[in-house]
């Protein structure tokens, strides 16, 4: 049933159908233990199998491609495309290749849109090795294994390295952050990251590869809440913006100020919460310049108006909540006040 | 941090050890195959290979290539072919006569065993090792899966000719079997 059907396969044969293409029957029968996340077929994976072109079966056949390869494009750079007619598909559906630049990508995507929902379809993706030239083949071996050979490598000097630190009975807690200062240079693969024609074969972006950007810091230590709050406001009391704010802008701005340290320390932001702090940064922006024309003939410098004492609550979170607040009174006031002003004045103008 | 990931570590030797344990206790042929495909897909990260090799996985996947159950030899040999990318693995593959088990499977009936076999014999060349794997017997049978219908396996068979042979034997090879007509012995795979 699998086998290749006719006896030419240039490139106007039709495409033909693998093994490797069929959705294999999800096993039901493992015991609890070995269960995943996602139930899945008994299939083992090898660099064989797996290719940077992948082909999507169950595409809606409504006219869909542009958003399907730019769904595609979410997981990596996709070089070609194309709809693959002659291919058996169910009715009303469409079968595309698609090629992507890089395996990890490849891979990503599979990961991600296969089983999913698209346009009422149900997506089946799977890697079709069988478009692969033979340079594509070649490489895709050989960045495999030299993946694996430095993977074994730093896990191998790692390893090393801990042993050697152990046997030097030095306190537990010394020992975590050292070795993180010293061993994660290795871990890093700059050299090879953005040439490597098929780079790399993580499986997840790994969690602790994320402590590594600021090495000379040492790892931030957590409170008892189990939040880096505290410890990241301490280490680094710089103020990042705002510095160049007049001084009655300062305590406004503290608030901001952690906010950036935080994402800073733990590099992991959401993207509502950054699209939140820089919705804010620009309203207040927006509040320093309609205080502005108020005071034209007034040079910049020092407060305008003196600012209601500010209760220290003795908590950041408190202290937090307290600038907010009096932040969206300032707002209410400052936005209120203005207009109605112009609108007055302009009349007068013109008459 | 670091700690956390050292525990990690230990938590999945122990997972490992509980599947070694299950394969060798189990009757159940299901069981067996579904954690077979567990150990070779486990394989596949290099971060595991350090535990394999201690849990003896290797020689595990290399009694499962004379198993008559076809789905033991193709996650058996799936198995090997990830572990020997890691130059360990390949010594300890060629230490127990893997060489000859993994040719053997090149005969197989299905393409996914006899790619993995290929990409397994490509692994395990070195120096002391090559003369045993590029020899004319090999390469005539690569010779003859270039020129296969399924373009994964003609891809492959040119990568091992191209880079795992010099020209000269290749075309020393190729005029041998013009000369005795013997393309038969080994059958193609169906699928």
């Amino acid at each position: 049933m699998a086998a290749p059907v006719g006896s030419s396969s240039g490139c106007w044969s039709a495409p033909e159908v693998y093994r490797h293409h069929e959705q294999r029957r999800v096993c039901i029968s493992r015991p609890k233990y070995r269960e995943g996340r996602k139930a899945k077929a008994v299939k083992v994976y090898t660099i064989n199998l797996e290719s940077r072109y992948v082909m999507i079966q169950g595409v809606p056949a409504i006219g869909v491609m542009s958003e399907l390869i730019q769904l595609c494009a979410l997981y990596g750079v996709v070089e070609e495309y194309r709809p693959l007619d002659e291919y058996p598909a169910e009715e009303f559906t469409e079968v595309y290749l698609v090629k992507f630049q890089k395996l990890t990508s490849a891979r990503a995507a599979k990961r991600y849109m296969d089983e999913k929902s698209f346009y009422g379809g149900v997506l089946h993706v799977c890697y079709v090795p069988e478009y692969e030239t033979v340079e594509d083949t070649r490489l895709k071996l050989q960045d495999r294994k030299r993946y694996v050979v430095r993977t074994v490598q730093n896990k191998a000097r790692e390893e090393e390295k801990r042993r050697i630190l152990k046997e030097d009975t030095v306190s537990a807690d010394l020992a975590t952050t050292s070795e993180t200062i010293i061993t994660r240079p290795d871990t890093e693969k700059p050299e090879t990251s953005n040439i490597g024609h098929y780079y790399g074969f993580p499986l997840l972006p790994l969690p602790p590869q994320e402590s590594p950007y600021n090495p000379h810091r040492g790892m931030p230590k957590e409170d008892k809440m189990g939040t880096l709050y505290t410890a990241v406001t301490e280490t680094n009391p710089q103020p990042i913006s705002g510095s160049s704010q007049p001084s009655s802008d300062r305590d406004r701005s503290t608030r901001q100020k952690v906010n950036s340290e935080q994402s800073a320390a733990v590099r992991f932001v959401p993207r509502t919460t950054q699209l939140e702090n820089r919705k804010r940064k620009m309203e207040e922006d927006v509040e320093h310049l309609s205080a502005d024309p108020q005071s034209n003939n007034e040079p910049l410098i020092g407060p305008k108006l003196p600012e209601p004492p500010k209760i220290d609550m003795e908590d950041e979170s408190l202290n937090t909540t307290m600038n907010m607040i009096r932040n969206t009174m300032k707002k209410v006031e400052s936005v209120s006040c203005p207009k109605p002003l112009e609108k007055k004045v302009k009349p007068r103008r013109r008459i | 941090m670091w700690k956390k990931r050292s525990y990690d570590d230990s938590e999945r030797l122990e997972y490992l050890q509980t599947l070694v344990t299950e394969f060798q206790d189990t009757d159940s042929e299901e069981a067996k195959e579904q954690v077979l495909a567990n150990l070779a897909n486990f394989a596949y990260d290099p971060k595991n290979i350090e535990h394999l090799k201690e849990l003896q996985v290797t020689d595990l996947f290399l009694d499962m290539l004379t198993e008559e159950n076809e789905n033991f030899v193709e996650f058996g040999l799936g198995g090997l072919c990830n572990l020997s990318m890691d130059p360990e693995c390949q010594d300890i593959i060629l230490q127990s006569s893997g060489i000859s088990l993994v040719t053997n499977c090149l005969s197989s009936q299905r393409e996914e065993t006899v790619l993995s076999a290929i990409t397994t014999l490509m692994n395990l060349i070195s120096p002391s090792s090559r003369s045993e794997i590029t020899n004319a017997a090999m390469v005539q049978c690569m010779l003859r899966f270039s020129l296969s219908e399924s373009p994964r396996l003609r891809n492959l068979a040119a990568v091992f000719l191209q880079d795992c042979c010099t020209e000269e034997e290749v075309a020393q090879f190729k005029q041998q079997m013009q000369g005795q007509q013997t393309a038969v012995g080994i059958p193609l795979p169906k699928d």
